[in-house]
């Protein structure tokens, strides 16, 4: 008899929590013992902090990349695509307030694609954002500190992680990141295979620039996961639409 | 862009290796691949590098870095010329910005016929539509170095002393037929190139050719054009126009002015080749020349943002693999950019050159430093954690809903299908129909009543609040999340789950037992007994009744019945609890 054949018994008096917030707090955790502060911005979003500042210009393909949601008689502004406008957002307001780098910053928050929906797609959707800025922040740092995070989330699975090149404006070098978990206790679906996790790579110094911060002094990685994916991955989860179900068969096993 | 193994191995002495090995290496040292079918890849050639590897000679040029093997010859590192010019064909260039070079050949005297069968199994093997000589001599080229072309019939545009094309932006209400028999209009912000002996538009610059002057078989002399667009001009009039080809795919990606000339002269000889005639002269306007440039490295910069020890020679050798030409002197690297590399133009594009070419994965994982400052705690993110434990400690779960909604003070301007395009101002909206939803499946859920809770972003009175809003049979009700300062998170538990079990989509039935057991019997032991016996589409029981009396114990259980594969009979749940009855009888227990 399989596990879902079983009889559950009755959920105790305890709500549940939804599994995307439970990551997040989890994500929270991990960078925290890393030095990572949590951040946050507006999801609508203008386009300078979303496009321009991350060195995406206007009309340039690159920002083909992403299916952008326009707010209607409101031009210049979007439903931010991704998480990063919060880059340069926690920057220039360091910078503002006379605190000038080592930086470490998460941003876990909602993200919006204008894309027909699907099982592995949807509109509305929750990112990671990761920056560490500093004088002699490097690419093994990235590898490092992504690495730690993986093992961590994945109960200190042994988890390895692998770049491959890639392009997005905002980083230079820039690399898509991929992982894969070996051992006994991991499931059939993960075991032994590459898995795309995220982009990421080394701030473009323009980006410190727009943020105000001194390319020539300091450098620094980033990168974005999507926890979405994490969340199937993780916990076997089938349907990415579950996540904005609010179906409590779905939030409740958590 | 699919590139084929056959074609690429023009580029090199010895046989390339099998496809599947390229297609590794170009994905771990430059490109994603998209698929390999047979000897044909398919390369996500990204946005920085569609100045150059929109072409199977900067595909073969990164295959050679890669694999460290050297290419016979590269067709533009050779001596161009674009002479003899010929004054039968004038060019005028209105603005220069937006047409920063344009070079062509009169060709006289060619014989338009089917291409022979190298090159139309050529053209085919990576998309390509076989139509005629002259046309698959310019799209073969195009493929092969990276440089749009078009052929016009000379005989079709009008000829006072010889052609005049005019380069200027379109004017309201201009159409064009387009070689694909489609019509279109022009809008004042496209370019086109203008039969200048007539005043009417010859082609859709950079995008499309006009049938009135395209090749046919009774094309005699033919122009060749080779030119250079502005990339933001053409990408909008393709946009406006919805027509995207492999030439406005190219130019709006931005190609060098410099490509042009060999464009021309390339795709000369091979329709003379082809198609016999001969190339009597050239013409060139190139009114914004491009500069050379240098980008320059220190090792030290490289080994500093890689957090890498290489030392100059494998930089060197990085340099030297890629066909970069470039001067050390103490460390510090000058490269002179070759014309066709527009993306390299800051000390971290050499970077990146060298950190993929060496291999990401000689990178050594590093942790951070331990980080001098404490983190700041973010108020809302706290206020935020406190309230999910305070509204699950009391039965709430937490749900996410959708912040699109089918009124509100603001909208979004172009969704997908159109519905729900406002933002909501209120959660209570979402949360009053999951509630709905949810209460349908309460005792499959196992509650006596259903709770929610969402903390989520509504924008109202013109601003963006983050609210926490709940749902119980009382009613619906929200507030702001009040910020909660603090100076460290509490930790909080996180999810034990270990695996989520997909949920049946099936109707359930719930059937109730009651029954006397003796006193001090465990309702655990009843559950059990009724779950053996009730059959594999029990899917839960609950105790919701309980009371004792003469020393005997009497227990009231829903059981719910669903299966995975179908809607449930009345007569299977029937049949399912004759034999719980059974299963309770033989343990002695009475079913009231």
């Amino acid at each position: 008899m399989s596990k879902k054949d079983e009889a559950r018994l009755p959920a105790g008096r305890q709500g549940h929590i939804h599994p995307i917030s439970s990551l997040i707090r989890e994500a929270n955790q991990i960078f925290g013992r890393m030095g990572f502060t949590f951040a946050q911005g507006p999801l609508l979003e203008s386009e300078w902090y979303n496009f321009d500042a991350l060195n995406v210009p206007k009309d340039h393909p690159a920002r083909d990349m992403q299916d952008t949601f326009f707010i209607k008689d409101e031009p210049g502004y979007v439903l931010r695509t991704h998480t990063s406008p919060v880059q340069v957002r926690y920057m220039e307001e360091q910078i503002k307030s006379g605190n000038p780098p080592p930086y470490r910053v998460i941003v876990p928050g909602k993200v919006f694609r204008n894309e027909a929906t699907d099982m592995t797609h949807e509109a509305e959707f929750y990112q990671l954002e990761g920056l560490a800025v500093g004088e002699d922040i490097t690419l093994a740092n990235l590898k490092g500190t992504i690495e730690r995070f993986l093992r961590e989330l994945f109960k200190g699975a042994n988890v390895e992680v692998r770049f491959r090149p890639s392009f997005f404006p905002f980083v230079e070098p820039g690399v898509e990141v991929d992982m894969r978990i070996v051992g006994d206790n991991v499931p059939e679906k993960l075991k032994d295979r590459w898995i795309e996790m995220m982009g990421a790579g080394m701030v473009h110094p323009s980006v410190l620039k727009n943020a105000g911060v001194d390319p020539s002094k300091y450098q620094g990685f980033a990168f974005g996961v999507g926890l979405d994916r994490i969340a199937l991955l993780r916990w076997g989860i089938d349907d990415i639409r579950l996540m904005h179900s609010a179906d409590l068969r779905f939030i409740n096993q958590f | 862009m699919k590139i084929s193994r056959e074609w690429l191995e023009k580029y090199f002495d010895s046989p390339l290796p099998e496809a599947q090995k390229i297609a590794d290496a170009l994905t771990f040292h430059a490109f994603e691949i998209e698929s390999v079918e047979g000897d044909i890849l398919d390369v996500k050639v990204t946005p920085n590098r569609g100045h150059d590897c929109l072409s199977h000679r900067g595909l073969a040029k990164e295959i050679s870095a890669i694999l460290d093997i050297p290419i016979k010859s590269d067709p533009i590192r050779q001596s161009v010329s674009l002479e003899p010019k010929t004054d039968q064909a004038k060019i005028t260039i209105a603005d220069g910005k937006l047409c920063p070079r344009f070079t062509g050949a009169v060709i006289k005297g060619v014989k338009v016929a089917p291409s022979p069968e190298w090159l139309k199994k050529s053209l085919e093997a990576v998309g390509q539509k076989s139509i005629n000589n002259i046309v698959d001599a310019t799209n073969f080229v195009m493929l092969d170095i990276g440089q749009p072309l078009h052929a016009f019939d000379i005989g079709k545009l009008k000829q006072e002393k010889g052609i005049a094309l005019h380069i200027r932006l379109a004017k309201s209400g201009e159409k064009l037929m387009g070689l694909d028999d489609k019509e279109y209009e022009l809008k004042p912000s496209m370019l086109v190139i203008d039969d200048a002996n007539t005043g009417t538009v010859a082609s859709i610059a950079g995008i499309k050719g006009g049938k009135p002057t395209g090749i046919d078989e009774t094309t005699i002399d033919v122009f060749l054009e080779a030119a250079n667009w502005d990339g933001v001009t053409i990408r909008k009039a393709s946009q406006t126009l919805k027509l995207r080809t492999d030439a406005s795919d190219r130019f709006q990606q931005v190609i060098s002015s410099e490509l042009a000339a060999y464009g021309t002269t390339i795709a000369a000889k091979l329709i003379t080749e082809l198609a016999g005639g001969e190339a009597v002269g050239y013409v060139d306007e190139y009114p914004s020349p491009q500069s050379p440039w240098t980008v320059e490295v220190t090792a030290g910069k490289v080994n500093k943002v890689l957090g890498t020890s290489l030392s100059t020679d494998d930089i060197a050798n990085a340099f030297t693999r890629l066909a970069l030409p470039f001067e050390e002197i103490k460390g510090v690297f000058t490269v002179s950019v070759p014309f066709e590399r527009l993306d390299l133009t800051i000390p971290e594009d050499l970077i990146e050159e060298v950190g993929r070419i060496v291999g990401y994965d000689k990178i050594t994982s590093v942790e951070l430093s331990p980080f001098p400052k404490k983190p700041e705690i973010n108020v809302d993110f706290n206020a935020a954690e406190k309230m999910r434990k305070e509204l699950m400690a009391k039965g709430y779960s937490e749900v996410y809903t959708s912040v699109f909604a089918e009124k509100g003070e603001r909208a979004v301007a172009n969704k997908v299908g159109g519905e729900k395009p406002y933002l909501r101002t209120t959660l209570v909206d979402g949360l009053k129909e999951a509630l709905e939803r949810n209460s349908r499946n309460k005792d499959l859920l196992g509650l006596k009543e259903v709770k929610i809770f969402e903390i989520g972003t509504v924008w109202k009175g013109g601003k963006e609040k983050i609210l926490v809003g709940t749902a119980d049979s009382k009613g619906a009700s929200e507030k702001e999340l009040s910020a909660s300062a603090s100076d460290s998170y509490d930790q909080y538990p996180t999810s034990t789950l270990e695996r989520y079990e997909p949920f049946s989509k099936y109707p359930f039935i719930v059937r109730d037992i009651a029954m006397w057991v003796p006193a001090g019997t465990h309702p655990d032991e009843v559950i059990k007994t009724i779950f053996d016996s009730a059959g594999k589409t029990c899917r839960f029981i609950e105790l919701f009744d309980k009371f004792e009396k003469d020393r005997k114990i009497s227990f009231a259980f829903h059981i719910v019945f669903q299966s995975y594969e179908k809607t449930l009979t009345d007569e299977e749940a029937n049949a399912a609890m004759e034999k719980v009855y059974a299963a309770v009888k033989k343990e002695g227990w009475e079913v009231r």
